[in-house]
């Protein structure tokens, strides 16, 4: 079912849940089993904690545009009290969810039976003070906030601020910020419209705020750059603070070469000192003070840069990939094609290949490295490049907070693993 | 040869894909489309400066010339990646557009859930709406075709003076540069109708000198699908994508520079500008049976979409 297709996937700030948007508008919400005393070895798996529908098609008749439901991203709030939030955004329409549980009913009205009904009052001799019994635990989504209008183009991205006050939605050519408590005003912080629409050159991308400078955020764009901008310096921050570009190689050059340098994601270190950004075949790591090239560049499936034609016929050329830091930020992951997933260290700067499919794994298997041969004699276990699925493509990823804990969406299937306890 | 042949392959591609975004549920994907006609450019650009015995009718250097990349709205070649600065903000907040505040209530309402129409009816109503460009599109299918007929039935052997020095009097980037005049407006007012919401943190209207007769301008064509809300204040910001539809038709054009001898007539603008360096290339303005036969792969492209 193409509506089953996941399209976020974020741990919350503790990594107790794992919430998931798909194709068809709805927000899966697992939550992690507590680790029994009794099984102590027995690391707490990932139960499906609450499912809703958290946006449905809608038609602009006006524009005679379709808005699809399909959740774009999803991000957490910080718990401040016992029921959780989280912002989850299609292409026009960001929504504040709150999740919440419930686990008692009051029972024993006087005016009403069980079944709700009501009771005719010549009947009632007694009075009855209703008490609270517990029930079977009730996990319920309400919207608490829908923030709407305020998008021509298509929302990329939602940021939410270290003042856990305000947060950012980004379109292809505007980034507005947004109070959570006012839903009919937003102010607008960049934009990149040329006023002659023939004279677009780039589009944003991706953008996400400081983890802990509140006035700080950066916003990648499809030209590859990176620009970082602090809202004390003006209200509409066209003018960047910083800008992060890396000189292009000439010996590179194609007819897609501006398609590969688009920046699909940029993700903040949790340290605040980095920023990572996906293009199509690599991971660049930056230095916040180092703004004429990154620090780190990662090759994600470069045996894919002769095939460039293809990918582009197929359209596989404008996946965008996501990319991830572990809590640590000492590892990173990123998502490539045939359900494989890499990850970097960039300690020991050794990768690996890994592979999200039912047959490879089974519950308690050890992932087995993959390979892919790139040309020459192929071995025995390495996939050639002319083998590889396109279709299995896994754009999705996330790493909890504090745990070697990681969830990898692949198409409809979402995909735990955890690292083995010796 | 190969090259032209790849050139000319992704160039069938691009304007497939271009096409097929118009009838995409969700509407028409900006950033894919700008990278589609990124690649489209470049395409053509190769297709263009790849020399090709019998193509070219050489210049005094006896070497055909690469076109320079010119962009809509540069008066001069430019850098050679061939993207232009983003215009600066005067020119921009030279005209302001019907920009909304997001705390209107929106004047669209949301269907029934679970419509299933919607995806035909998005089809039609958008061709409806995109009428106008259909329109110039079908126009500019027609000159290359005339053209064709009657050079093929002509004489071969037409080369006008001057190719390198001839420019089309259309003038097109003075032109551009003097729209925001003839459009009405004095002037460039500061840069701000952008900010929306209340005042408060740096925001808002206050601070921000509206020119007088800063009513939205029409500018000339570029926004057909706009001009049907320039009118009214309220209505909401139309996603502008008239330049990816116009794709197309700039391409039909473009090659109808190649064909033609006299200057183009006709839409000013963009496409003006497109076949304009074409047109000055050096030899690419005669009509060499050589010329057109390697042409004719490109119009049943061209004539597919």
């Amino acid at each position: 079912m193409a509506a089953d297709i996941i399209s976020t996937v974020e741990f919350n700030h503790t990594g107790e849940l794992l919430a998931t948007g798909d194709k068809g508008g709805r927000v899966v919400i697992f939550q992690r089993e507590q680790e029994s005393k009794n099984q102590v070895h027995r690391r707490g798996e990932y139960n499906v904690y609450s499912t809703f529908q958290s946006h449905e098609p809608e038609f602009d008749y006006l524009k005679s545009l379709e808005i699809e439901e399909k959740i774009n991203k999803i991000r957490w709030l910080p718990q401040q009290n016992a029921a959780y939030f989280l912002l989850s955004t299609n292409d026009k329409t960001v929504k504040l969810w709150k999740v919440s549980e419930r686990d008692k009913r009051p029972e024993g009205y006087n005016l009403k039976d069980e079944e709700g009904r009501l009771r005719d009052p010549a009947t009632i001799t007694t009075l009855r003070v209703p008490v609270l019994r517990p029930m079977d635990l009730m996990v319920e989504a309400t919207p608490r906030r829908v923030f709407a209008n305020a998008h021509t183009y298509h929302i990329n991205s939602i940021s939410v601020n270290s003042d856990y006050e305000t947060y950012m939605s980004a379109d292809d050519l505007r980034i507005n910020l947004w109070n959570f408590e006012i839903t009919n005003q937003s102010f607008n912080i960049v934009d990149i419209k040329p006023a002659n629409m023939e004279e677009l050159t780039e589009v944003i991308t991706a953008a996400e705020f400081h983890p802990h400078h509140c006035n700080t955020f950066v916003y990648s764009s499809s030209k590859g750059t990176i620009r970082l901008c602090d809202m004390r310096a003006s209200a509409l921050c066209d003018r960047h603070t910083k800008f992060f570009e890396e000189p292009e190689d000439p010996s590179n050059r194609s007819f897609f070469s501006e398609i590969i340098s688009s920046i699909s994601d940029v993700k903040f270190s949790h340290s605040g000192r980095y920023i990572m950004t996906r293009d199509y075949l690599t991971v660049k790591v930056w230095d916040l003070n180092m703004e004429n090239r990154p620090i780190e560049t990662y090759q994600v499936h470069d045996y894919l840069r002769s095939k460039l034609c293809s990918l582009y016929e197929n359209d596989c050329i404008f996946d965008k990939f996501e990319c991830v830091w572990n809590g640590s930020d000492s590892v990173i992951m990123t998502g490539s094609y045939n359900n494989f997933f890499r990850m970097f260290d960039r300690n020991t700067k050794r990768d690996v290949t890994l592979e999200a499919s039912r047959e490879n794994s089974k519950p308690r298997a050890i992932l087995k490295p993959r390979k892919v041969c790139v040309g020459g004699k192929r071995r025995k276990d390495e996939i050639s490049v002319d083998s590889l699925d396109f279709s299995k493509k896994i754009l999705h990823t996330a790493w909890h907070p504090s745990e070697n804990i990681i969830a990898v969406a692949a198409t409809n299937n979402l995909y735990i693993f955890q690292d083995k306890v010796n | 040869m190969e090259f032209k042949l790849e050139a000319h392959r992704i160039v069938s591609i691009s304007l497939g894909k271009i096409y097929n975004s118009r009838v995409q549920r969700g509407g028409i994907k900006l950033h894919k489309n700008l990278l589609v006609s990124l690649v489209l450019r470049s395409a053509r650009q190769v297709y263009l400066s790849d020399p090709c015995p019998g193509l070219y009718l050489a210049g005094p250097t006896g070497i055909p010339t690469v076109p320079p990349p010119q962009q809509p709205g540069e008066p001069v070649a430019g850098p050679p990646s061939g993207w232009g600065e983003p215009p600066p903000p005067s020119a921009r907040a030279a005209l302001p557009e019907p920009e909304p505040q997001p705390q209107r209530p929106s004047v669209c309402h949301t269907p029934g859930a679970g419509s299933s129409e919607p995806v035909a009816a998005v089809a039609g109503a958008g061709d409806a709406l995109r009428g106008g460009e259909a329109d110039s599109a079908a126009a500019a299918w027609g000159r290359v075709e005339r053209p064709r007929a009657v050079a093929s039935g002509g004489g071969s052997d037409t080369c006008p003076e001057g190719p390198r020095a001839v420019r089309r009097p259309c003038g097109c980037p003075p032109a551009r540069e003097e729209q925001p005049a003839e459009d009405g407006s004095p002037a460039p007012p500061a840069p701000c109708p952008r900010k929306r919401g209340a005042a408060g943190v740096g925001g808002g209207r206050a601070g921000c000198p509206a020119a007088p007769g800063s009513t939205p301008l029409k500018k000339p064509r570029r926004n057909s699908e706009e001009q049907p809300s320039t009118g009214e204040e309220d209505t909401d910001e139309e996603m502008e994508t008239g330049n990816v539809a116009n794709l197309i038709s700039i391409f039909g054009s473009s090659f109808s520079g190649l064909l033609r001898k006299s200057p183009a007539v006709g839409r000013e603008g963009e496409e003006a500008e497109e076949s304009g360096p074409e047109a000055a290339e050096p030899g690419q303005i005669c009509c060499d049976k050589p010329v057109l036969r390697d042409m004719s792969p490109w119009s049943t492209a061209i004539v597919a979409f």
